[in-house]
């Protein structure tokens, strides 16, 4: 089974670690975060098939990590993971290349449906 | 017809008299409109009626006085002019009474045959006389001529003679005497030449004086009559009583000239009194003539004229009334719908106002839900995973069992949040052009079997001038399937659910969907737009179907109403705009501006 490679930015560290641990135990590898400078810093270095973005990040708000992400790379798909997301923010998030805006709580069979589909349309 | 009729008994009924909508009571302006109408219309003829009642009264006291002085002046002139006459009636038979002594000698005036000659003469030149006599200073009659046998009488004793022998003159009162018939004395004294003196009496005919009088009366209600000075009438009255008997009415003053005063009879009628003492050139005479009118009667014409200015005057009233009704009545009841219309907007504007305050706070509650939710979501979900991966766990399907469970209850709580945020959210519309028969129809396909076998009557009209409308079709469809739904819930099996779709003026259409089932107080429709109030059994909704179907016809720029009674059915209105990108940029610019 094909490793996914994940980076999880999430401010709220308990609910990043535990999102992490499950999609471990689904076959994925993921990279854990707890602000936006720090997930730019590990897309710099890495390539991933995945992120699984917040927007209420306590240095970078989301949608401007998104910003940044999609100047050096236009290809990362990236999933807004939010708790208090507004149309606006949705809106931009679309704009800006966003995969897809779900609201917490996230189911992880649908998180894994659309991880597949991703990948498939990947290779 | 029936449309004039039915807005002439609304003048008579009109709306604010019977205030019914009492739930906007604490929004209106003027909370009591009857107070209102009545104000208005007593000051508003107050203002009119009482110049006319002023001026109609100061009209009535001139005519009144100019009558009055018309009347008073009339009068007098007649106790003038009667005056005149019984003065120049006593005067006359006085100065022949004086001529007749001076010139024949007392010889000859106690001769009988002489005497009756001198009668026969006086009666020929002057009339009125009746007898005549000559009485000598101890009061013996010592010649008469005339026809009663009166030769010889001793009048010594008679108040009349003793009287006359103060003066020269003397005119006596009108008495009965020894003929016992009423009569008047006029006497002259002489003196013959040994230096004792003697009386010459003429009786005068009282039928002649009151035919003179008589002749001076005018009209029903006039009396005119002699009273002595002590107020003993002399000639016939016609109201205030018998020869010889005590006038009823007061004395006046003495006065020289003739005299009217106003005053109130026994009766008490107003009555205008000419009067005048009798007094000729020669001699004091004891009478008062008396010239009574009655008001009333004199003054017909004039009553006769101020009832019709009465009648006149009233009419007018009556008009000046009904109009300032008519007006206050239409003035108020407009003044009413317009305080109506605004409170009803203001109720409208506020109820939004809030069930937008309160969506903002389920959105923010939905939020600081959310992080937490999805921790023990993934929480939950981790202890899951390693229960399913390790086999001491995995077969504890009890263990399995409660993690479902609260994996579950963070599903439930997720829908909730979803659908609040939902509501508090503005979602792209996806706008499209919609025919409003496909859509209901489309709703309608997924009620067909619950329609057939509940046997509920679905009447479907779409007016057939109806126009495309732009619009996001699957938030249009949300809505009337979620209408649908709960007018289905509400009716019982065999009942009716109409759906009319048409026209709301040019830019506008209107989805009509009502239903003849359970309803609800009026209590509950202020509310039923706010979340979790429900009316359903307890666990059976979640009281939020309203509340985003509210949320999404304002997202498609409509607006939603309802109209309900318990017990006789529910009616939801939805008014959407044919062209939603207008809307769109005039609220874009609104918010822009």
């Amino acid at each position: 089974m094909k490793q996914y490679d994940l980076l999880i930015v999430d401010d709220e560290q308990r609910f990043a670690d535990m999102l992490a641990r499950r999609l471990n135990l689904r076959g994925c590898n993921c990279d854990v975060c707890y602000s936006g400078r720090e997930a730019l810093n590990i897309l710099k270095r890495k390539k991933l098939h995945l992120v699984l973005l917040d927007l209420h990040l306590p240095d970078i708000y989301g949608t401007e990590v998104l910003t940044r992400i999609r100047k050096n790379d236009e290809r990362t798909p990236v999933i807004i993971v939010t708790g208090h997301g507004t149309e606006k923010d949705r809106r931009e998030c679309m704009q800006q290349g966003a995969y897809a805006f779900m609201h917490k709580p996230v189911g992880i069979d649908e998180l894994m449906t659309i991880l597949a589909k991703i990948m498939e349309k990947s290779t | 017809m029936i449309g004039r009729f039915r807005k002439m008994l609304g003048l008579l009924k009109p709306e604010f008299y019977h205030q019914t909508s009492d739930h906007l009571n604490p929004y209106f302006t003027f909370p009591d409109y009857r107070k209102i109408w009545g104000i208005g219309i007593f000051v508003l003829a107050a203002a009119a009626l009482l110049p006319l009642m002023v001026v109609t009264l100061i009209y009535y006291q001139l005519i009144q006085k100019s009558v009055d002085s018309e009347l008073i002046l009339r009068t007098e002139r007649v106790a003038s002019n009667a005056r005149r006459a019984v003065t120049f009636f006593l005067e006359e038979r006085l100065d022949a009474l004086r001529f007749t002594v001076n010139e024949i000698k007392y010889d000859q005036l106690t001769n009988p045959t002489h005497f009756a000659e001198i009668l026969r003469n006086l009666k020929l030149g002057f009339g009125g006389l009746t007898d005549l006599s000559v009485i000598d200073h101890t009061g013996i009659q010592v010649a008469y001529a005339g026809p009663f046998k009166m030769e010889g009488k001793d009048y010594s004793k008679q108040a009349w003679f003793i009287e006359c022998q103060k003066s020269n003159f003397y005119v006596s009162e009108i008495f009965r005497g020894y003929r016992d018939l009423p009569h008047i004395i006029i006497t002259v004294k002489s003196f013959r030449r040994d230096g004792t003196h003697f009386i010459l009496r003429a009786t005068l005919e009282t039928e002649r004086l009151i035919h003179t009088l008589a002749s001076y009366e005018t009209g029903e209600h006039a009396d005119i009559i002699l009273v002595s000075r002590a107020g003993i009438i002399q000639t016939p009255s016609k109201y205030y009583g018998d020869i010889f008997e005590k006038m009823a009415l007061p004395m006046p003053q003495y006065s020289p000239r003739t005299q009217t005063v106003m005053a109130t009879d026994g009766q008490g009628r107003s009555i205008i009194t000419g009067y005048a003492f009798i007094s000729t050139q020669i001699a004091e005479t004891p009478f008062i003539l008396l010239v009574i009118k009655q008001k009333a009667g004199m003054m017909g014409v004039w009553l006769e004229l101020r009832s019709k200015i009465n009648w006149l005057v009233g009419f007018g009233i009556m008009v000046i009334i009904v109009v300032i009704t008519i007006t206050c009545t239409l003035m108020v009841n407009k003044l009413y719908l317009a305080d109506k219309a605004k409170t009803e907007a203001m109720t409208v504007m506020e109820q939004s106002n809030q069930l937008a305050s309160i969506g903002q706070l389920a959105a923010g509650v939905a939020h600081e839900i959310n992080n937490p939710l999805a921790l023990i979501n993934e929480t939950a979900g981790y202890v899951k995973d390693l229960f399913v991966i390790k086999e001491q766990y995995s077969k504890d399907d009890e263990l399995l069992e409660n993690i479902d469970y609260i994996l579950e209850a963070v599903e439930r709580c997720g829908t909730i949040t979803r659908q609040l945020l939902g509501f508090a959210r503005k979602f792209d519309v996806k706008i499209q052009r919609a025919n409003l028969k496909e859509v209901i129809s489309d709703v309608l396909v997924f009620y067909n079997k619950e329609a057939e076998y509940r046997n509920v009557n679905v009447f479907v009209d779409i007016s057939k001038d109806i126009p495309e409308i732009e619009t996001d079709r699957g938030k249009l469809q949300q809505v009337l399937l979620n209408l649908v739904s709960n007018a289905f819930q509400a009716v019982n099996n065999g009942c009716n659910l109409d759906i009319i779709a048409s026209p709301d003026g040019a830019n506008k259409v209107s989805i009509t969907i009502s239903d003849n089932g359970c309803g609800m107080p009026e209590e509950n429709l202020t509310k039923i737009f706010e979340p979790f109030f429900t009316t359903k059994e307890r666990g059976k909704g979640t009281g939020l179907g309203l509340t985003i179907t509210y949320g999404l016809v304002k997202k498609l720029h409509g607006n939603i109403s309802v109209k309900s009674r318990e017990n006789e059915g529910t009616t939801f209105v939805i008014t959407l705009p044919i062209h939603i990108q207008e809307e769109m940029r005039k609220d874009e610019n609104s918010f822009g501006g």
